[in-house]
């Protein structure tokens, strides 16, 4: 073991300027809240600066593979590479959208006396994803998780005065302790069993034989748990609906695409990295026999597609709807993980990038309309599609997106993800996501023919929707219509994201 | 100067017309000027059309300019093998030439309409349908593979469905519509098939990949009948687009959209893509289907030309003719001229616009009437547009210094050297006939409608020439209808730069054996037979056709020059000197007649088999339906009454306790399932350390 010095800190310093960047923004972002005391106009712009300059330094050292804060000789706590490049930068897409919702959301406007902490827990939020996704130690994962939870859990509680508000921020608090308590237990049996917390380093150990495997597999089962929770895969997605429902629209956006996607992001390096045996030519995974992840991951993500179509079939409240409807397609990412492939991963990655702007458009629409009617109920979308054609027909393009129907980007996620799966010979998971795809038209449709067929019982007032509005819903809408018909770039971006370190 | 700036000039030129019909469609309704923005954008692109012809055809006139990118990556897949797509545009010399040809109409047809359409209530509309169409044309221009020539061959049918039931409350005009595209549906569908049997020989859409695929001898199912099979399926769309016999019937109906539509659509350009697709895969083409071609070409020349001689719209003659002259093309290609068949299709786009927009000036000034039989006598009141359409008259006719009399002499030589060649004279022929005809009845349409006395007092008296922009167009179209444009000397158009240095017959990459005999590499005489033997594949038609060609150019002038003129003469005597009676010669050869005068009633046959057919099966299936599946279902609801009622006491007793208990089951179960999303955090803790034992359970796997 190398001993630790100044030097080598410093060293690994130049692989983590995104997350420098970041973290210099949040103390700007109090800064700035400090001494423009009420003047807040200026904290979107600063934070958006932050996420430019981080995205620019993302980019820039996208190729890159290598360790940072070598533990070892060979290994390190981080690891920079394409795949954790890709989800950073996915991470700070995201984010750039949700300062732009926050600025337009009325709910975020009526507490303008507390912008300046709004921001500042986003950038943490920020900050730990990001080490999220690029963590190779068992400590570091724990760590960015517990940052991510706790600010997400102040920022799902940040208009405090409304009651549903202060529920769900209290709710997410308890779950979310209780699953990363089981998370850290499972954590410290692997601890007592490898003496190591570093992912590499725990998987040369491993491959072992006399490994005792039925400790090992538990532990692996616990910290799924505390990913689980995040993605919110089924049975541990429960505090999902109340969480996203009770949450201004602008975090359950957040929490929707940017913590879902860290958390996948660390679900496919945790098991990649740990369990890994060989790859082989075609870019199929042999992992260590230990646990079945294969089979879990599907039964998993059955589990979480059927529950959350079948669930969300029954919701009259929009947020709610797409608090479900996020469960499903959490369940579909599943699927790309099972296949343990590289190509599956390739899939999901297309998915996420094309998932983030299809929901987060939803997101904004129904925050767009929330802002002037004040309600999310799917009655008061009644005669919405004429009344306000702009908001309809966008949101029905998102929907139809959502559901994968071409020409709409939706379905080249759904397509990539499906010829994974037939490669891969998983033909009867293949018919099963099928058929959930079909029960989810179902509850997508739903929500146009209560806009587009349904008479309103009084007249549906007609209101304007500001210029600066209309062109972030274009922003969101064209990717979802030019990927649909053109996806070689996407998918040449997926292809050279696949590859982890090391692997 | 690079090729780029070519291919971005023409990536240009083809999106500038969607700006426009999006633009103008979505503010029509807002901003009543609009139309002026859409009028803009096609002069720009005309400009811009110029430049780039300019360009091509002076800086890299031997070059195929391409750029492309691939579209869709779907890698290897089971079944197929690798499968990419790509898109991209290809500038080569028909190109260049084509696109001044569409833009320059199209740019004309736009000034035309502003003062055509005036008082429209859909005004703004129709710059927008103008507009896409235009978008849609310039896409099969430049397209370099065959799927984007189907996505924007559907996108002009689209576009001329539109603007043919523009006047959508006039019954027979949606009619009209709804004709020319399901017509086209028939056409595209072998056309499709032709495209998709490519696709699975070669895993390409790309013409010249295609193309490089079958010079290497690999050709659909390792057999030359399928290559010809092929070539005729694609020429299927052309018999469609190009409103070729047997699917010719949709084109004189398409007359009911707005005059400039069918100087624009119906005659220079959209029915032209035919013609152009049928270019552009000509060098795959094999001799049987080449020889399909021909007859099918042969066919529409005649048929339309004996149907023109007896319309008295003015508007139908025009529309036959139309259909007869696009007969000359693409029999001139299926005779191997390939060369004329685009010069004729040049020439042809612009004096047929300029005859239509001139029938459309006179429509407007006799508030539109279009039976000739009511005009007459319209050259004193209408000056511009009696010359104007006078000229398009002789060069439609083939009259010497017009630009169709060196186009036009040309495909008849091509259908001479192919006779003495292989001693079929049948294409000839009807060559040289339909020319008489093309004079006859051309000249009867000038005579009635222009000279005499005028028939109808009323109309007459408030006639009046049209304003600048309409007579703009006209002189212009009518000063391309003359010689001058294309070659210096009036009697040979190979001096000029268009033959001789433009338009260049393909490399034809059809194995030997499947040409026809005179277009093989080794089939020149014994004396020319090293340079053929040297040039080998290169060699596109044989030095024998071309010396056939030669051969025949002063003899088909001459005969060409004769029957014309002997059609004039006709004219002259029937109607303008009146010297023979046009109505006892009818009485005389009455079958004759009216089989013309019918349409040689294709309409009524199709009506009675295909519409017929079509209905009757939908009749029959409508049958089926409402008696024997309906008889079924009501059957067997009869019956459930039957057994229901029956059953309805053991129902009473038995059942519903059984069914009771489910309910109560289910409410159970729902109950369940509602408190699991309790809103109780505690619950939710309780299930997840629940699952994860049952998990734990599951998953044991030792």
């Amino acid at each position: 073991m190398n001993t630790y010095n100044l030097n080598y800190l410093v060293n690994s310093l130049y692989l983590i300027k995104p997350e420098i960047t970041i973290s210099i923004a949040i103390v700007i972002l109090v800064l700035v809240d400090l001494i423009m005391d009420k003047n807040k106009k200026l904290l979107p712009f600063v934070s958006m600066i932050g996420l430019v300059v981080a995205g620019y330094f993302i980019v820039d050292q996208f190729s890159t593979n290598s360790f940072a804060f070598n533990t070892g000789s060979s290994t390190g706590m981080l690891v920079i590479d394409p795949f954790g490049n890709f989800f950073k930068l996915l991470i700070v897409l995201a984010s750039a959208f949700i300062i732009l919702f926050s600025v337009s959301s009325k709910e975020i406007k009526e507490n303008l006396e507390r912008h300046g902490e709004y921001f500042t827990l986003i950038f943490g939020m920020i900050l730990g994803m990001m080490f999220m996704v690029s963590s190779a130690d068992l400590i570091v994962i724990y760590l960015s998780l517990e940052l991510v939870s706790l600010s997400s859990y102040i920022l799902a509680g940040f208009t405090k005065q409304t009651l549903r508000n202060s529920e769900a921020s209290l709710k997410y608090v308890i779950y979310g302790g209780i699953s990363s308590g089981i998370m850290l237990f499972g954590i410290s049996i692997i601890y007592g069993i490898t003496g190591s917390t570093n992912l590499y380093e725990i998987n040369s150990l491993i491959q072992s034989p006399q490994i005792q495997n039925l400790t090992f597999f538990l532990a692996g089962i616990l910290i799924f748990v505390g990913i689980g929770y995040k993605i919110s895969a089924a049975p541990f997605h429960f505090w999902t609906p109340d969480v996203y429902e009770g949450a201004p629209i602008p975090i359950t956006a957040f929490l929707s695409i940017a913590s879902k996607a860290a958390g996948f992001a660390l679900l496919i390096r945790f098991i990649k990295i740990t369990f890994i045996k060989s790859v082989d030519p075609e870019g199929f995974w042999h992992l260590l026999g230990i646990i079945d992840w294969k089979s879990f991951i599907i039964v998993i993500s059955i589990l979480t597609m059927t529950l959350g179509n079948f669930a969300a079939l029954w919701q009259n409240n929009m947020k709610r709807l797409l608090a479900y409807s996020s469960i499903a397609h959490a369940g579909y990412l599943l699927l790309g993980l099972a296949v343990m492939s590289n190509e599956g991963i390739a899939a999901i990655i297309i998915y996420f990038a094309i998932y983030a702007f299809m929901n987060l458009g939803a997101f904004l629409v129904v925050m767009l309309i929330a802002n002037k009617t004040g309600s999310e109920e799917l009655d008061d979308y009644k005669g919405l599609g004429y009344s306000t054609p702009f908001l309809g027909v966008a949101l029905a393009i998102f929907l139809v997106s959502l559901t994968g129907l071409p020409p709409t980007a939706g379905f080249i996620g759904k397509l990539y993800i499906f010829i994974a799966l037939v490669d891969a010979k998983m033909i009867v998971v293949a018919v099963i996501a099928l058929l959930n795809t079909v029960v989810s038209l179902y509850y997508y449709i739903r929500v146009l023919k209560h806009m587009f067929l349904d008479r309103p019982e009084k007249e549906a007032p007609a209101f304007s929707i500001s210029a600066a509005a209309v062109a972030l819903v274009v922003v969101m809408l064209t990717p979802v219509l030019v990927f649909g018909v053109y996806f070689t770039p996407l998918v040449d971006l997926a292809k050279n994201s696949v590859a982890l370190m090391g692997f | 100067m690079t090729e780029t700036v070519l291919i971005q000039l023409a990536g240009i030129i083809l999106f500038l017309p969607l700006l426009g019909f999006i633009v103008t469609l979505l503010l029509g309704k807002k901003i009543k000027l609009i139309y002026n923005f859409e009028n803009a954008i096609i002069i720009i692109a005309f400009s811009l059309s110029v430049v780039l012809a300019f360009i091509k055809l002076s800086y890299y006139p031997q070059n195929t300019v391409v750029g492309e990118f691939q579209w869709i990556n779907l890698g290897n897949l089971p079944v197929l093998g690798p499968v990419s797509i790509d898109l991209g545009i290809m500038v080569d010399n028909i190109a260049a030439l084509m696109i001044i040809v569409v833009s320059l109409i199209s740019m004309l047809v736009h000034i035309f309409s502003i003062a055509y359409m005036k008082g429209d209530k859909r005004y703004n509309r129709y710059f927008a349908y103008l507009g896409i169409f235009t978008f849609s044309m310039n896409g099969i221009v430049f397209t370099h593979n065959i799927l984007m020539m189907y996505i924007f061959w559907e996108l002009v049918g689209l576009s001329s469905y539109l603007l043919i039931g523009f006047w959508y409350e006039k019954k027979s005009a949606s009619d009209a519509g709804k004709k020319a595209f399901i017509v086209n549906r028939v056409g595209d569908l072998g056309m499709f098939s032709g495209i998709l049997i490519l696709f699975y020989t070669y895993h390409t859409f790309t013409f010249d990949k295609i193309f490089q695929q079958i010079g290497m001898g690999h050709i659909p199912f390792n057999s030359e009948f399928w290559l010809t099979v092929t070539g005729i399926l694609i020429f299927c769309g052309a018999i469609g687009k190009s409103a070729q016999f047997p699917l010719h019937v949709w084109l004189p109906d398409a007359m009911e959209g707005p005059t400039p539509v069918s100087a624009l659509i119906h005659a220079a350009t959209m029915v032209a893509a035919g013609v152009y697709l049928v270019i552009r895969v000509f060098p795959i083409l094999s001799g049987g289907a080449l020889f399909f071609i021909a007859i099918i070409g042969a066919l529409s020349a005649f048929i339309p030309a004996t149907i023109a001689l007896t319309q008295n719209d003015i508007k139908k003659v025009l529309a036959y003719s139309t259909i007869s002259q696009l007969g000359y093309m693409i029999l001139s290609l299926g005779v191997g001229a390939y060369s004329f068949a685009f010069f004729h299709l040049i020439t042809h786009a612009f004096f047929k616009a300029l005859l239509f927009l001139g029938s459309g000036s006179v429509i407007h000034a006799m508030h539109h009437e279009q039976d000739i039989r009511k005009m007459g006598g319209l050259r004193k009141k209408m000056p511009i547009t009696y010359a104007t359409f006078l000229i398009a008259s002789l060069a439609i006719s083939g009259i010497p210094l017009t630009s169709g009399f060196l186009s036009k002499d040309g495909i008849l030589a091509g259908t001479f050297a192919f006779g003495s060649l292989t001693g079929n004279w049948f294409f000839a022929a009807v060559g040289f006939l339909v020319a008489l005809l093309t004079a006859f009845y051309m000249f009867r349409l000038v005579i009635l409608t222009f000279h005499g006395e005028p028939r109808d007092k009323e109309k007459y008296d408030h006639a009046h020439e049209s304003p600048f922009v309409m007579a703009m167009p006209l002189v212009v179209l009518a000063a391309l209808s003359i010689f001058i444009w294309y070659t210096p000397n009036p009697f040979n158009p190979e001096q000029g730069p268009l033959l001789s240095q433009w338009i260049k017959a393909p490399v034809i990459y059809t194995p030997q054996d499947a040409r026809y005999p005179f277009m093989r590499s080794d089939a020149a005489p014994k004396e020319l037979g090293q340079t053929a033997q040297a040039n080998n594949e290169e060699v596109v038609f044989s030095e024998t056709y071309t010396e056939a060609m030669h051969n025949a150019h002063v003899p088909a002038m001459l005969l060409s020059l004769f029957v014309a003129g002997l059609g004039l003469l006709f004219a002259f005597l029937f109607y303008q000197w009146k010297k023979l009676n046009p109505d006892k010669l009818a009485e005389k050869i009455k079958p004759l007649y009216n089989l013309s005068l019918n349409k040689w009633y294709f309409d009524e046959i199709y009506d009675a088999t295909f519409v017929a057919l079509t209905l009757g099966i939908s009749r029959l299936f409508a049958w089926i339906d409402a008696h024997i599946i309906d008889g079924i279902v009501d059957g067997s609801a009869s019956l459930t009454r039957y057994i229901s009622s029956f059953s309805g006491k053991f129902d009473n007793v038995v059942v519903d306790g059984l069914v009771n208990s489910t309910a109560y089951f289910s409410g159970f179960v729902g109950l369940v399932f509602r408190r699991i999303q309790t809103g109780k955090v505690q619950t939710y803790i309780v299930l997840v350390v629940f699952s994860l034992v049952i998990i734990l359970f599951l998953f044991k796997s030792f």
